[in-house]
């Protein structure tokens, strides 16, 4: 088996291209006062036009504090923003037109749905008239009835309140289109449905879009590109299957699905010491590190009988085994005391050897180094 | 066992309430009722003293046909309504902008806001109100401060009269509007601004379009309750004003305890109660309209 190392990359730079970025954040920085450290640390990102650009991380890393920034709801300590070229960073919120929807809507609960959508234009010196009828017609391309146009908020549905919060923010044609955690209090049929809706508009109207989420799920399947944020700090932003395949550090490789992080403590002629004794075989020169941490995820491995073919092999004990559909999620215990979680089809013949260990073979070529250290 | 005397811990707790709205409103308010029908003098207790209170020949409409009948009764009625209306106005005004000006304050220092507001409740009412007779007489220290200006050459006399007795009213009410549309206000969704001002609202639209519709139930019930505040006012047209613009209140005080003519006093109370009543219920449904019309009815 073929093993090369790729490289762990530094957190983020921004992209740099000739044309003007929609969105471009200069070493933004922002404490709120009492706490210890910074709420928003040093964050640089540039996006393209037409991006889906999701922020990702757990609660109080600070993404939804850097979208409000981006809105002109926080001020900013530090740092610079400039959308489409025009320096916003010290503007209001009303000057910086960007569209946003709030977690909870905040729709005006004394304005019906039309009124709400066409709130945005009505501050833009359009007639009410006309203002009634562009909203009328956005609302209806979102499959609101007129009866649904005509209610108070409070008789929507929340699937419909959630329409009427991203019409009103599209009807203005903005820059930038900022969505905080739009869909977490919906159920998952819902959310799921309004995603693909979310993304074909976002495809359709072309607009660059940031949208924060505590679910991953949610950022690999919208995202253009997705930003991984820890304590402030972003600490890696690419495609979502790159930040997947090749996460930067431990902490993005297990906030995004399952991660098997093993250390490294060695090598001898072609061949990796792991702890716990195990061993990874490699081809090719070798390397100039001598200690690290590899990242293995689920998928990665090969079960049972088609492990005889793999140039590694590991021998388990099979602790738990859960059905999750098409796949069955297995933990295994190798030795003393590491646990992998490992995934195969529903079909993998499971053969156990005679002690009943079960053979883990790994197909894969390159195994993602994390980190290294001499 | 009969339902009553098995539960009875519940018809009790029931019962209860209904016992303090019977003694302490409903039989005072019947009582005085009885004494303005009372024709005589006053020797078996204007009608309320043993055996009194059916006592034929000692019925009678005169002391409301005397009252409706007499120009004065009119001229007090029409300022009790006027005085209350404004003073109400006033108050709500004043105390609208100051619970937005608190709202709006950053939360270090809204303590200090609401303990300024409610710092007149603390204190007695009479120690207020002899305490603005005293700011506000020729020689207290807002005529000093007029005439150290230049502003005036003669002090202005800002107490015992209309300006004295709308001083001292509005001084009371607005602690209550305040703390009416302070609630009120805190229960906005603060998101709803960030929303509108996302939208291309500038403060004041957003003020406009966002907290002022949502306010106006709040501002309904302030202003009622300022009203009846207003027109029910007794110590500070008493204290404050001139004896010859008078309230309602004050003069069911003068015919009772000045005049002894209880009877009469009694009238004028129950008249005081049918006519303020009455603005009271029309203002409601008057408010009530409006809000329905707007859809802002629960």
């Amino acid at each position: 088996m073929k093993a090369s190392f790729g490289k762990a990359t530094e957190a983020n730079r921004a992209q740099v291209r000739s044309a003007v970025q929609a969105l471009e954040a200069k070493e933004l920085v922002k404490s709120f006062p009492g706490q210890a450290r910074k709420a928003v640390d040093h964050v640089s990102f540039g996006l393209a036009k037409g991006t889906f650009f999701c922020l990702l991380g757990p609660s109080g890393c600070g993404k939804t504090t850097l979208l409000r920034m981006i809105g002109g709801y926080h001020g900013i300590d530090a740092g610079q923003i400039s959308v489409m070229g025009r320096d916003l960073t010290t503007a209001p919120p009303e000057k910086r037109n960007m569209g946003m929807v709030f977690q909870n809507y905040a729709l005006f609960p004394h304005k019906t749905a039309r009124e709400n959508v066409a709130f945005g234009l009505r501050m833009r010196r359009v007639t009410r008239r006309t203002a009634l009828a562009r909203a009328d017609d956005m609302l209806t391309r979102m499959g609101l009835t007129d009866d649904e146009q005509g209610r108070l908020p409070r008789r929507l549905s929340g699937g419909q309140q959630q329409r009427v919060a991203l019409a009103r923010a599209l009807v203005v044609e903005p820059d930038l289109l900022l969505l905080d955690e739009p869909m977490a209090n919906l159920d998952r049929r819902l959310r799921e449905q309004l995603r693909t809706e979310l993304k074909s508009i976002q495809r359709r109207t072309g607009i660059t879009a940031i949208l924060v989420t505590h679910d991953q799920e949610e950022a690999l399947t919208l995202a253009d590109k997705v930003g991984v944020m820890e304590n402030g700090r972003l600490l890696q932003l690419d495609k979502p299957e790159i930040v997947y395949r090749r996460p930067t550090n431990a902490f993005v490789a297990s906030f995004l699905g399952d991660a098997n992080i093993l250390g490294i403590e060695g090598f001898t002629d072609q061949q990796m010491s792991l702890e716990g004794g195990l061993t990874l075989a490699f081809e090719g020169p070798p390397p100039a590190f001598h200690k690290g941490r590899l990242v293995l995820r689920p998928e990665d491995f090969q079960l049972g009988r088609s492990a005889e073919d793999c140039p590694t092999i590991w021998r388990g004990h099979i602790e738990n085994t859960s059905f999750a559909g098409a796949d069955r999620i297995l933990d295994v215990t190798l030795g003393q005391n590491l646990r992998l979680k490992v995934k195969c089809r529903m079909d993998t013949d499971m053969a156990l050897d005679s002690e009943g260990y079960i053979g883990l073979g790994l197909k894969r070529e390159r195994p993602w180094i994390l980190e290294t250290a001499s | 066992m009969p339902p009553i005397a098995k539960h009875w811990p519940r018809f009790a707790l029931r019962f209860l309430p209904g016992l303090y709205v019977v003694i302490l409103f409903l039989a005072p308010l019947l009582m005085v009722l009885r004494v303005s029908f009372y024709a005589g003098g006053g020797q078996s207790g204007y009608g309320l003293g043993s055996g009194g209170f059916y006592k034929p020949g000692t019925w009678t409409i005169t002391n409301y046909t005397t009252l409706w009948h007499d120009g004065y009764f009119h001229d007090i009625l029409k300022f009790t309504v006027e005085l209350g209306i404004g003073v109400s106005f006033l108050s709500v005004l004043i105390g609208y902008a100051l619970a937005y000006f608190i709202y709006r304050m950053p939360p270090r220092l809204k303590p200090f806001g609401y303990f300024l507001v409610l710092l007149p409740k603390l204190t007695n009412i009479l120690v207020i109100i002899y305490g603005l007779k005293l700011i506000l007489s020729n020689a207290g220290p807002v005529n000093h401060l007029l005439m150290s200006l230049n502003w005036v050459q003669d002090p202005v006399e800002l107490s015992n009269n209309l300006v004295g007795v709308t001083i001292g009213l509005t001084y009371l009410i607005v602690p209550y509007v305040v703390l009416v549309m302070l609630a009120a206000f805190s229960k906005l969704d603060e998101n709803l601004i960030g929303a509108a001002r996302g939208l291309g609202a500038s403060a004041l639209n957003a003020f406009w379009e966002v907290t002022w519709p949502q306010s106006l139930p709040a501002l309904s019930l302030a202003s009622l309750m300022a009203l009846i505040w207003g027109l029910g006012a007794f110590m500070c047209p008493y204290l404050l004003g001139s004896p010859d613009q008078i309230t309602l209140a004050v003069e069911v005080q003068r015919q009772t305890f000045e005049n002894i003519n209880w009877p009469r006093g009694a009238a004028t109370a129950v008249s005081m109660f049918l006519a303020l009543g009455l603005c009271t219920v029309v203002f409601f449904g008057l408010s009530r309209l409006a809000l329905r019309q707007r859809g802002q009815l629960r």
